[in-house]
């Protein structure tokens, strides 16, 4: 509950604050929300299996996101960044899709 | 956290998943397993890092899909600005390609016209030097080569004639005029190339054509058809009287048929007050 609260909370703040993104880090904002994004599902999957834990989740979440954007900024130096960008959101497209099927055979004991 | 206990159902090398395989089964961070079994065996409740991470963490998400968001919907106005740029600049230079075709086939048309132009310009050119040639052979203004006659005269030595047998200047313009009438087309004097315009004339005691003194024998060139030009000489009015001349005086005057004569330009071709007549 609280969770859901402070999400609708964050969406709020950016959508209202605009709180402006250094110019630097834009191009792996997106990167950043999709690698976040692998987080969350994975986190609601283990809660809704019953091994949720806080601090687990804290980590996989920064430690996803820098991981992500790393290896983007990594790609971009390299000249591959789009490349990069590509097999970064593959992996972890392939990951959301199957939290997502696991989190649906709870909800829907199918 | 302990490597034997996180992966049991792996053992380190025995059996090698593939990649892809991979990444498609162990969709859940495995640490979730690892800290969950731990606990069941440490017989602790779930354990939590402040009760502010969670929704810290999360907020930070919405924040993340927030900006995200808000980015993406104000860059929409500038992608559409910069497409419509686009697809104006593309429209610009679509004309601008189609003007510089027209264009073109202007020029290959132009080109066409000024290369028939210069192929008449060429052909007119011929026509004018091949009618130059011939005006300067008829005036003298161009050297001129072909078979013709050589006409050798004399004085009459002393001891015939007394004296007598002298050419005058009035007989060799006879034998030219002579000449012409037979059919010459170029004639020249000891190498005098004859004009229109050129004098034989009698001054002092030698004969000058075009002002320059002769002596004897004077050798006459005439270019023509060397069958027919001695006979038709001797049938003009300076034909008969050289035959007089000869028959009468002792003149020397000896006609020899050439195969090739080469007779010099009269270097003094100069109109000084004739013009064309009507406009040129």
């Amino acid at each position: 509950m609280i969770a859901v609260v402070g999400l609708l909370l964050g969406i709020v703040a950016g959508l209202f604050l605009e709180p402006s993104v250094p110019e630097p880090l834009q191009p792996y904002l997106p990167i950043a929300v999709v690698a976040a994004l692998d987080a969350v599902f994975g986190g609601l999957r283990a809660y809704l299996d019953g091994i949720f834990d806080d601090k687990v989740f804290v980590i996989s979440f920064v430690s996803n996101v820098f991981i992500a954007s790393l290896i983007v900024y990594l790609g971009d130096q390299l000249g591959v960044g789009g490349q990069l960008s590509t097999g970064v959101i593959v992996v972890l497209g392939i990951r959301i899709f199957s939290n997502v099927a696991a989190i649906r055979r709870h909800v829907f004991h199918a | 956290m302990s490597d034997d206990r996180q992966r049991p159902a792996q053992p380190a090398g025995a059996t090698y998943v593939g990649l892809l395989a991979q990444v498609m089964s162990h969709t859940l961070d495995e640490d979730y397993e690892t800290v969950a079994e731990q606990r069941r065996r440490a017989g602790k409740a779930r354990g939590t890092v402040g009760r502010l991470a969670l929704p810290a963490v999360v907020a930070v998400f919405g924040l993340m899909i927030g900006v995200s968001a808000l980015k993406t919907e104000q860059d929409r106005p500038q992608a559409r600005l910069e497409r419509s740029e686009l697809v104006e600049e593309i429209h610009q230079r679509e004309q601008r390609y189609a003007g510089l075709r027209a264009a073109e086939n202007e020029l290959a048309t132009h080109v066409a016209r000024l290369q028939s132009k210069l192929s008449d310009d060429l052909r007119d050119q011929t026509a004018l030097s091949n009618r130059l040639e011939l005006l300067g052979l008829q005036s003298g203004a161009l050297g001129a080569e072909g078979p013709g006659v050589t006409v050798t005269v004399d004085d009459a030595p002393r001891s015939v004639g007394g004296g007598e047998g002298l050419i005058l200047d009035t007989d060799l313009r006879l034998l030219v005029n002579g000449l012409w009438k037979a059919g010459a087309e170029a004639i020249a004097i000891d190498g005098h190339r004859l004009t229109a315009l050129t004098s034989i004339r009698y001054a002092g005691r030698a004969i000058t054509v075009d002002y320059r003194s002769l002596t004897p024998p004077y050798v006459i060139e005439a270019i023509g058809d060397p069958n027919t030009l001695p006979a038709r000489l001797l049938e003009t009015p300076g034909g008969q009287a050289w035959l007089s001349l000869e028959r009468n005086f002792g003149i020397r005057f000896d006609t020899e048929p050439n195969a090739s004569l080469t007779l010099p330009a009269d270097p003094h071709v100069r109109l000084s007050h004739a013009e064309p007549e009507g406009p040129r």
